[in-house]
């Protein structure tokens, strides 16, 4: 039997969700060895991921999001598919560190992680439309 | 659909410690239940918060903000600069969320303890 390396999940895109699909990553994560400090920052990048997909991508509007997980190496790669507008991430500032806690703006915190937390982030907007994003996080799998 | 259980108690320190002791994941879903228990002790009087996460397995960006909420709740007008607060403190955080509290910088902002006596006693 060959064993299977590629995982994924279809969802609704809805905050309701984020449970479900971090529950995936748990899932996918131990099936592919992942350790558990990288699994703790896998399934955290892609909740923040999914959950501007919901907000700032589909907003108002009813979709679907689509999650590829696999392994390659040591490394996990993890595509997160959409088909709301597209996103561009040029456009959120990154949280101010440095600044009292009363005079930093909400926002911006989920970028920050997803770019924190992997070896690679590229936001791609596919020729069919919508959005992708492609989480590479190196040394994950023991 | 994610729930988020909170209990409130109160202790009596140096002054009265509200308590809030958060059971489940902290996500953009479940993070205002959070912040609408915090906003209803503060109205009922409340001036000291220790947020107990030890039942907390996940907290994701939406916590922070949560927190954040929280922070300017309580924060007089006299507090500024990068001085922890001294209204909210952060009790016993898994490995995972103590990791993300490092990243977003919020372990400048907020003392965080493990012990639940020496946490009380702080405010």
């Amino acid at each position: 039997m060959n064993e299977e390396k590629v995982f994924g999940l279809s969802v609704k895109a809805s905050l309701d969700n984020l449970q479900t699909i971090r529950q995936y990553i748990d899932r996918v994560g131990e099936r592919l060895g992942v350790s558990d400090e990288a699994l703790g920052d896998l399934r955290l990048v892609v909740d923040e991921a999914v959950t501007n997909v919901v907000i700032h991508g589909y907003g108002d509007n009813e979709g679907i999001v689509e999650l590829h997980m696999e392994g390659d190496g040591d490394a996990v790669i993890i595509r997160i598919r959409d088909q709301a507008e597209p996103f561009d991430p040029g456009h959120v500032n990154n949280p101010q560190l440095d600044t009292a806690l009363k005079d930093r703006p909400f926002g911006g915190m989920g970028i920050f992680l997803i770019k924190q937390m992997t070896d690679e982030a590229e936001f791609l907007t596919p020729a069919g439309g919508g959005n992708e994003i492609r989480l590479v996080k190196k040394g994950a799998i023991q | 659909m994610t729930t988020l259980n909170i209990m409130v108690g109160e202790e009596q320190g140096n002054v009265a410690v509200t308590i809030l002791r958060v059971e489940g994941d902290i996500d953009a879903a479940t993070h205002k239940t959070l912040q609408d228990k915090a906003s209803e002790v503060v109205d009922g009087g409340a001036t000291h918060i220790l947020l107990d996460l030890g039942g907390v397995n996940y907290m994701g960006s939406a916590g922070f903000r949560a927190i954040h909420a929280i922070t300017n709740m309580l924060n007089d007008e006299g507090s500024s600069g990068l001085s922890k607060s001294p209204y909210l403190k952060l009790l016993n955080p898994t490995d995972a969320v103590g990791r993300v509290i490092k990243t977003l910088g919020f372990d400048v902002y907020l003392d965080i303890y493990q012990d639940r006596a020496e946490a009380i006693n702080s405010f």
